[in-house]
């Protein structure tokens, strides 16, 4: 139930769009979505005694590190300036909530945390480039661009999910 | 993410040329075999040349659930 509430929360932010975003404001949400991920990662890979959620930690790091470089050439080849927005915007203030939280927590608990709210970001991340991101991406190489990172994202929530279960019954 | 084609057949002695065509940074890894590609980045390509009879499982050392198999005859 708690997953949940946090899917739900966390999805907020892109359902809320009272407009549709313009490309460089697409381009504005791919960049904070993916380092929100890295930064995130870091904290993992510092804190987490388990190996498991430390491999998973270094694979967010990789590839969302991976994907925001080609974000960058590809918004420098468009000449496209990633904007701030109210998504964006919202999602540094959960950032910002989450990480102040997950920094109190040690262990186990730290853990499940960090899994839990993995498995509500990425699953909030998927929705958002269905419904928002590539039906209102404007540019072909933009939106081919976020059609590419979908199935990264789907694998890493299903490997999210998967550690949820391992790390439940720690 | 996946391999493509996850099952092909080769002769012995022929290079096999892997081409990330994905976003995320992948590896083709089959440690009983040896072989060990390294980090393949985006765009990039890494080869390697079969020179025996086997059946080599091989996955990405990054993302253990892609799977492939190589047959060398």
């Amino acid at each position: 139930m708690k997953a949940l509430a946090a899917v739900l929360a966390l999805s907020l932010p892109f359902a809320a769009l009272a407009q549709a975003p313009t490309d460089p404001q697409i381009a504005g949400i791919v960049v904070t979505a993916n380092q929100i991920d890295v930064d995130a990662g870091k904290l993992a890979k510092a804190k987490s005694k388990n190996k498991e959620v430390q491999k998973f930690a270094q694979q967010m790091i990789t590839d969302h590190s991976a994907v925001n470089k080609q974000a960058a050439a590809l918004a420098k080849k468009l000449g496209v300036k990633p904007e701030e927005s109210d998504t964006s915007r919202s999602l540094k203030q959960g950032a910002r909530e989450n990480m102040a939280k997950l920094k109190k927590l040690k262990g186990a608990a730290f853990d499940k945390a960090y899994i839990d709210h993995e498995v509500a970001y990425h699953q909030a991340v998927l929705d958002a480039i269905d419904k928002v991101l590539v039906p209102n991406a404007q540019n072909a190489e933009l939106k081919g661009l976020i059609v590419k990172v979908r199935p990264a994202i789907a694998a890493h929530l299903e490997h999210a999910r998967h550690l949820q279960e391992t790390v439940a019954k720690k | 993410m996946k391999y493509r084609p996850e099952r092909l057949e080769v002769a012995v002695g022929d290079t096999v040329t892997w081409t990330n065509r994905d976003v995320v940074p992948h590896t083709v890894t089959a440690q009983a075999a040896g072989i060990e590609s390294g980090n393949i980045a985006p765009g990039a390509s890494w080869s390697t040349t079969l020179r025996s009879r086997a059946e080599i499982d091989y996955l990405c050392r990054y993302h253990p659930t892609m799977k492939a198999v190589i047959v060398v005859r």
